[in-house]
């Protein structure tokens, strides 16, 4: 069992098109995933009443339940209500619902250290609500959110290979599929953890430097 | 609803699959856990550089691709190992990964003074750690690791993709049966049902880690004041 670099050479364009469904529903999803944190955690923030029962539940319910589980019931279990969604547009949406439950929590978390003192003392110095949100409260929540956001996203793009599951053909599935086909068993796998990390490590590089900048102000 | 209660022996056995596996995982990431989470506090800088490696190796790999590799790759050197195995192993190598960091936060979130005291009186290393160290280690490490069980408990469900008979698995084969047998789709029912038991085992078992946080925090409250903030280790999601 020798190491075969020209089978390898052989699959790159496979392997590629399978890593660009993988970086297309990631990015999708961590999108879309930030939006639904934003909305979940400013409901719960302000104290929307009923709203905010809801977004506690929700985070509450996909924090507890296996992604696969959530998975298999967006795609097969909800044409039984009359919502068919194509393969990629399940991925997109039940990565985006269980990624945004952790969006949420680590936004909300970012926005309560804003402590209610500074707002006070912002009104009385006669800012307006949204130049007190944009000039104190989300750079320091932003500060405070964004690394447990980061991590949510990476956990996002190792995730999107649950995606596999129902057959959607990114990174993982196709290498699972060539291994059934050719079994070269050993390349292809270590092709696709050096990819994955590739994809990780690079993220993280950009995750720490982004920390780095925004604790500018703090650093002596 | 019939479906449900007619299939209730193999759901229940589908349920005692998942739970076996999660223990079993669990038991074997706290054994490798606590041996390179105590090696990475020790004063040597290759030891912590490796157990880095090993733990980030195995948190930024998908573990879908971890518990496929083990199932996949051990057969090609002649190690034949069962799904339940195969599906141990991999998540084992994700826990104990995650598990090494708790431990390790654990240990240095033991205050430096009592490392120094307990030197100065003349203890040897090991009993540093096993009388001292440890004990006040363990307060901040018990609540992750219910954490992690929990964390076990949903990514079992991947042993359905390798053929373990899970409780996932059982839902899985529910759906099929009845397609093909009574000619109808019960898809929509019977993956919430899934979702509906895995939430209610799962929330328990995260009552019970805040339960757990906050009885040994109000303990160490009384203990040490002046105690540094414990650095929490972030647990990579499955």
């Amino acid at each position: 069992m020798e190491f075969d670099l020209a089978y390898l050479a052989a699959q790159r364009p496979a392997l590629m098109r399978g890593l660009w469904l993988t970086i297309q529903v990631s990015a999708l999803s961590i999108g879309l995933s930030i939006a639904v944190g934003l909305c979940g955690a400013a409901i719960r923030v302000l104290q929307v009443p009923v709203l905010d029962k809801i977004v506690v539940a929700y985070v509450e319910f996909i924090r507890n339940t296996p992604l696969l589980a959530q998975l298999f019931f967006i795609f097969y279990g909800l044409p039984g209500l009359g919502l068919k969604l194509s393969l990629f547009w399940s991925g997109v949406l039940s990565l985006t619902l269980w990624a945004g439950a952790y969006q949420i929590e680590n936004i909300r978390g970012g926005l309560e250290t804003v402590g209610k003192g500074l707002r006070e003392a912002a009104f009385s110095l006669g800012l307006s609500p949204w130049r007190f949100f944009r000039l104190i409260a989300a750079p320091m929540a932003v500060r405070v959110g964004l690394p447990s956001m980061l991590n949510t996203s990476i956990s996002l793009l190792k995730n999107s290979s649950y995606l596999q599951a129902i057959g959607l053909a990114e990174l993982t599935f196709v290498a699972i599929d060539r291994i059934s086909m050719d079994f070269r068993t050993v390349e292809m796998f270590a092709a696709i953890c050096v990819i994955y990390l590739a994809l990780v490590l690079t993220l993280s590089f950009f995750a720490s430097r982004l920390e780095y900048r925004l604790n500018t102000p703090f650093r002596t | 609803m019939d479906l449900l209660i007619k299939n209730l022996p193999f759901i229940l056995q589908g349920i005692a699959m998942t739970l076996s596996l999660a223990l079993a995982t669990l038991f074997f990431s706290t054994l490798i856990a606590f041996v390179l989470g105590t090696l990475a506090t020790l004063r040597f800088a290759w030891l912590r550089i490796a157990v880095k490696v090993y733990v980030e190796l195995f948190r930024d790999i998908p573990l879908i691709v971890n518990i496929f590799f083990v199932f996949f790759v051990a057969p090609l050197f002649g190690l034949e190992l069962s799904p339940f195995a195969a599906v141990t192993v991999g998540l084992s190598l994700w826990g104990s990964a995650n598990g090494t960091e708790i431990v390790r936060a654990g240990f240095n979130a033991v205050p430096r003074h009592q490392w120094q005291s307990a030197a100065a009186l003349g203890l040897k290393g090991w009993e540093v750690y096993l009388f001292i160290a440890g004990p006040q280690a363990l307060r901040s490490i018990l609540p992750p690791f219910v954490g992690l069980l929990t964390l076990l408990v949903q990514a079992t469900s991947l042993g359905a993709l390798v053929g373990v008979t899970e409780f996932f698995k059982v839902g899985q084969i529910i759906v099929e049966r009845t397609t093909m047998m009574e000619g109808w789709n019960p898809a929509f029912t019977v993956y919430g049902a899934v979702l509906l038991i895995y939430f209610v085992i799962c929330s328990t078992l995260s009552w019970f880690g805040r339960w757990l946080e906050r009885r040994l925090k109000a303990d160490r409250s009384r203990v040490a004041p002046g105690t540094p903030v414990v650095e929490q280790p972030v647990t990579q999601l499955p």
